[in-house]
């Protein structure tokens, strides 16, 4: 059985890549694509009932799988030293290079590959990830069909270019699981580079110069995390004498010289989860169709990072180390947020508001408590459906409106209600009670509490991203009820994985006293029995659909009941107001008689002057660049301390 | 854990109890100001007969959302006020106060006149610039008390302001703006005729503008709520620190003008920062 589910979560995307890369008809490709969807998702749930396990595989269909897995890897490098040279690029040839030596000579020297079998371990926190990888990840390669249609349409292209598209979004589904389940750091090392070049794939999918150039980037700061990644893999290899993540969990020293490859691994955590000053790269995953960016960003890619950070953090608890991560972390989550304030393009809110809450996800691993380290998952998995859901409703908006920009989106409701309104739910459960990003951010903020520095940074961060939420929800809702609502018709294919989302997002809040119960205590009992000295008790108690603990307590449902009871008031009054009489907008007695629309000011010779709104971008106080510039700098002289303070 | 008819008497006093108390205070607060400016000032009552007379005034509106969007702030205040008499979690309290903030914000946005568009983002930046000061503030209280819970104020031997006294400072400077009062009064500007007209309000009327007053009664408790836990051990003393506090908002609120919000935000976050700064450092060494 184990083996079943392992075959289906890892190998099976691979084949159906290469079903949707060999066969160039549209529905075998669609059927392919959600039929792996489908069993990937019934293979992530039947996991939940079979967790916690080992188990090691050495050969598969007769192919000794570890010295696959090194050829691989080598053919991998090889590969990545061949694109720096297609395209030029001194310092991927360089970085690429430099791990083909290392790998080598870890692989030769180092390493005793008598017992070469290939583990994996089956953890709550390894299958959190699964779940979300598995059933966001599907949900969005479903979404992706109609939507690429809609893209080459646009596009005008003559050969289609979805066979690839599609086979290396699978891949990134298979590889994820691959990454989150292994436990041999050496094959986490392959899974981690095959991600980079999935991600240099998509992101460069559709050829343009600014797509290549991107994926360029991806590809370049990808290596960098790969080689911080190998590094600290000789370290512990040559310390230890094991490179099985649960072992180096064990018997991590905690303190002096020996804290250096720990901190190697944030850094190529970092380096995926584009935190400052890496952030660069998934900003220019941007130019990907949206189906990329929404995959990148929610349920894989960056999830990769805060994974590795929090499957180690165990092995660093009350050291240096910790300290500073969760400083690092803090920072990037303020940084990040004030930097989302000046932009007006959608997607690039999005961007950075993932940096963002990646960066507390990262402070909340820093901080290291069971509080924390519950609502790093909590963090994890809302944020993962929320965004997801947020994604989707800006490419199929943009599909509509051929443009990103928010302040195209003023009144979109009347345009698009459905989306529209999906949309704002997704941002309202971004940041409100009683949804669960913002019980994660509750949790992070009371487990942050006594830590001066990390605290305050929370607190500015938490309030500059209601502001950039808060004005792009409400600016969808601005119209006036004059002329009423155009009924919106999607795509079945777009409608439902929209609609699954949203449901997911708000379902999974009211559950999450249940998730809770279910993934977190016994998580933090694995912590225990993987780190003796580590004694964690679970953070809080759950009774009646309430999380409580001494600190303090969150009544997930009776906030439900309270909501339930407002949405219906609400709803009601909303019901009777279609009754009332129509008003048409302040405008200080200056309304234009001649115009058509009654939102016009009489201007000279009783010409009428159109209304205009914009939102406060706030560019004159927080330029990007120049913030950029700073906080890059205050982020590598952060990450330098984290490296070199351990010692 | 509280029992049952201790919850029923907070929701009977948080529901009910509250928006009269703070609808009392704001007939008290005009009355007061009226004094200052030399006016005689309208009866104690005068809230509550504006309340009855906005309810009973058709209903006009440019966009449907607006009465969802009121509602739903009435209902997070009150929800937040509840949550403060049950003793529950303050930094939940405060998040569930934040719902009302944000719904205000989108029903002010819903309509797409300049005036309360500006407005719904000049109330944008004042909870940008009251939410840190306010969640620090609710840190300090951790540190000294070890937790967020209410209930474990009120277990305190000696008045939390002897050892918060700069979170003190801080929180009054938040609470000036949650009070809409100058030199913050940047987004609703509740005196006279100005630029913005009423800013945030100004697309609310009639029954709807009813729903918000009263839903600023609930926020009134729950901002003199907290205050009065800064004096927790006995109830005079929760009085006086109260009674003492507002007049000093009313007395800021008439000697001060109207400010910008550049200055707003780097004020509030210069004197409140350095402050926070100070007392948790004296806390925490």
């Amino acid at each position: 059985m184990h083996s079943t589910l392992m075959f289906i979560l890892i190998v099976l995307p691979f084949l159906a890549a290469i079903a949707c890369a060999v066969v160039p008809v549209k529905q075998v490709r669609s059927a392919v694509v959600v039929v792996t969807g489908a069993l990937l998702v019934v293979a992530s749930l039947l996991l939940i009932g079979k967790v916690p396990f080992e188990t090691s595989f050495t050969s598969m269909a007769g192919l000794p799988l570890a010295s696959m897995t090194q050829l691989a890897d080598f053919l991998l490098l090889g590969f990545v030293l061949f694109l720096g040279w297609k395209h030029k690029h001194l310092g991927i040839k360089i970085l690429a290079g430099a791990q083909l030596v290392i790998l080598f000579a870890l692989e030769a020297f180092m390493m005793d590959h008598h017992a070469a079998s290939m583990a994996f371990v089956a953890d709550p926190l390894s299958l959190t990830l699964v779940l979300i990888i598995s059933i966001v990840g599907s949900i969005i390669c479903i979404h992706a069909i109609p939507y690429m249609d809609n893209h080459e349409h646009h596009l005008h292209l003559t050969i289609s270019r979805q066979p690839r598209f599609f086979a290396w979004l699978v891949v990134l589904l298979g590889t994820m699981n691959a990454l989150v389940l292994t436990n041999d750091l050496l094959a986490f090392y392959f899974f981690f580079e095959l991600t980079t070049l999935c991600s240099y794939m998509l992101i460069g999918h559709d050829g343009t110069e600014e797509a290549t150039n991107n994926s360029v980037r991806a590809l370049y700061l990808g290596s960098m995390g790969g080689l911080a990644l190998l590094l600290g893999a000789v370290f512990f290899q040559n310390m230890l004498g094991s490179l099985e993540i649960q072992e180096i969990i064990k018997l991590a020293p905690s303190a002096g010289y020996a804290m250096l490859p720990m901190a190697l691994l944030c850094v190529a955590a970092f380096v995926k989860s584009a935190q400052a000053p890496f952030q660069s790269w998934l900003l220019g995953a941007m130019v990907a169709p949206t189906p990329t960016s929404a995959l990148l960003h929610s349920s894989t890619m960056v999830k990769a990072g805060v994974y590795l950070v929090l499957r180690m953090a165990p092995g660093f608890v009350d050291t240096t180390l910790s300290t500073y991560v969760a400083l690092f972390g803090a920072f990037t989550f303020l940084a990040t947020a004030l930097l989302a304030v000046s932009q007006s393009n959608a997607k690039r809110i999005l961007a950075y508001s993932t940096v963002s809450n990646l960066g507390l996800i990262i402070a909340c691993a820093g901080i290291n408590t069971p509080a924390a380290t519950a609502a790093a998952l909590f963090l994890i998995i809302f944020h993962a459906v929320s965004k997801a859901l947020l994604f989707l409703c800006v490419g199929t908006i943009e599909q509509r409106i051929e443009s990103r920009d928010i302040e195209d989106m003023h009144g979109l409701f009347v345009r698009m209600p459905v989306t529209a309104s999906l949309a704002v739910i997704g941002v309202l459960t971004m940041i409100l009670p009683p949804f669960g990003m913002l019980m994660g951010k509750w949790m992070a903020i009371e487990s942050a509490a006594a830590n001066v520095p990390v605290i305050m940074m929370l607190a500015l961060g938490s309030a500059i991203t209601l502001l950039y939420w808060a004005r792009w929800a409400g600016l969808l809702m601005s119209h006036p009820l004059q002329g009423g609502v155009t009924p919106e018709v999607q795509p079945k294919l777009t409608k439902y994985p929209l609609v699954a989302l949203c449901g997911g997002a708000v379902l999974l809040s009211l559950l999450s006293p249940w998730i809770y119960s279910a993934l977190i205590v016994p998580m933090i009992d694995m912590v225990n029995l993987a780190n003796p000295q580590a004694m964690f008790e679970a953070p809080y108690v759950t009774s009646k659909g309430m999380l409580g603990a001494d600190s303090g307590v969150f009544p997930v449902a009776p906030l439900f009941l309270v909501l339930i009871v407002g949405m219906f008031l609400g709803l009601r009054v909303l019901k009777n107001a279609q009754g009332a009489r129509e008003a048409s907008i302040y405008l200080a007695g200056a309304q234009s008689r001649t115009a058509q629309t009654p939102d016009s000011f009489v201007g000279p010779v009783n010409q009428p002057v159109k209304v205009a709104n914009a939102n406060y971008y706030l560019t004159r106080l927080l330029p990007e660049g120049k913030v950029t510039c700073w906080v890059n700098t205050a982020a590598v002289l952060l990450a330098l301390l984290l490296v070199v303070g351990g010692l | 854990m509280m029992s049952i008819l201790g919850f029923l008497l907070a929701l009977v006093v948080g529901v009910f109890v509250a928006p009269i108390l703070g609808g009392l205070i704001t007939g008290l607060d005009r009355r007061i100001t009226a004094r200052i400016q030399s006016r005689l000032g309208p009866p104690i009552l005068q809230p509550f007969y504006d309340v009855a007379k906005l309810l009973g005034k058709e209903k006009l509106l440019n966009n449907s959302w607006q009465a969802f969007c009121a509602y739903v702030y009435l209902v997070a205040a009150a929800t937040s006020v509840v949550l403060f008499f049950m003793q529950s979690d303050l930094l939940l309290i405060f998040f569930v106060q934040a719902v009302g903030a944000v719904f205000l914000v989108i029903g002010a946005m819903s309509v797409p006149s300049p005036y309360s568009q500006i407005g719904a983002q000049r109330e944008l930046i004042q909870v940008l610039t009251y939410e840190p000061l306010l969640v620090l503030v609710l840190a300090g209280i951790y540190v000294h008390t070890g937790t967020f819970k209410i209930s474990g104020i009120y277990a305190l031997e000696e008045p939390m302001l002897l050892k918060l006294p700069l979170l003190f400072l801080v929180l009054g400077y938040a609470l000036t703006i949650k009070l809409r009062k100058s030199p913050f009064d940047i987004s609703a500007s509740a005196h006279a005729h100005q630029e913005i007209v009423r800013g945030v309000y100004t697309e609310f009327s009639g029954p709807y503008l009813a729903i918000l007053e009263i839903a600023h009664f609930y926020e009134v408790i729950l901002i003199l709520g907290l205050v009065s836990l800064f004096w927790s051990t006995s109830f005079v003393g929760m009085l006086v620190l109260v009674a003492l506090t507002y007049l000093a908002e009313i007395l800021v609120d008439n000697v001060s003008s109207r400010m910008t919000w550049r200055w707003m935000v780097t004020s509030a976050w210069a004197v409140g920062l350095t402050l926070t700064l100070i007392n948790l450092l004296s806390l925490t060494m």
